[in-house]
């Protein structure tokens, strides 16, 4: 959405691309590995982005 | 290992590095696997690659990380749920996600603030999801975090509701992102 923001904050839009990277999507079963361990500094980041985000306010 | 980005519809053609394996009906669109671990920007380059497929047709994308040995895992990866996939494929063909999230513009004095503060946020939410074709809640520390499927010629429309709401509740802040390929559409996960 790089050139289609709405909310031209991308730290805004990185809490809505994390939530739909990790919990949205098509789950797929069987004989697959998933890996998202390798996320897991962008997930610390993650947290601190949320509660900064909790006092963000509009323009 | 190969990563598998999205669902497409049969025949989907992409660009390199993304391929596309056919797959009882559906095109399974993959990348090589990632090596080491992501960064934010390697996320929003994984994000571009998805918005580009979108280009082409209706797409789901697959959950982030879902790593298979080989072309051919990926196709059995979703033999058998070809039907499924097609059927959500025409859900969400024509159709972006925005996001939306609600949150009080300051903190709640005391709890019946913050009650009448999700009341306003709910009548938000019903209003912005009558311009929707589907809605979705999502799990969130916000008084409402929520993925609406928009046609795209109504996008435009969409967003300049969420800026009057805006205006006429200044207790909130409500934050839309998007448009995004519809991530908060897929099939319900099996149980």
């Amino acid at each position: 959405m790089s050139a289609s923001l709405i909310d031209a904050e991308r730290d805004v839009a990185l809490v809505d691309l994390l939530d739909r990277l990790l919990d949205g999507g098509v789950v797929i079963h069987g004989d697959i590995t998933l890996s998202v361990a390798d996320v897991d500094l962008v997930h610390v980041s993650l947290r601190a982005l949320v509660s900064s985000v909790e006092k963000a306010r509009p323009q | 290992m190969i990563e598998l980005l999205a669902i497409g519809e049969p025949g989907v053609t992409p660009e390199p590095p993304v391929r596309a394996v056919q797959s009882d009906g559906v095109s399974v669109l993959c990348t090589p696997a990632p090596e080491g671990g992501r960064t934010a920007e390697d996320l929003w380059r994984r994000e571009a690659l998805v918005e580009r497929l979108l280009e082409a047709g209706p797409l789901l994308p697959v959950r982030m990380g879902t790593l298979v040995a080989d072309e051919d895992a990926a196709a059995a990866a979703v033999a058998g749920r070809g039907a499924e996939l097609r059927s959500r494929l025409e859900h969400v063909r024509g159709a972006v996600e925005l996001a939306v999230r609600i949150q009080p513009a300051a903190p709640a004095r005391d709890l019946r603030a913050r009650a009448a503060l999700l009341a306003a946020a709910e009548g938000v939410h019903d209003d912005l999801s009558a311009l929707a074709r589907d809605t979705a809640e999502r799990p969130g520390p916000e008084l409402l975090r929520a993925a609406h499927l928009v046609e795209r010629n109504r996008v435009e429309r969409f967003v300049a509701r969420v800026h009057e709401l805006q205006a006429q509740h200044p207790d909130l802040a409500i934050l839309c992102t998007g448009p995004w390929p519809a991530y908060s559409f897929a099939p319900e996960p099996e149980r």
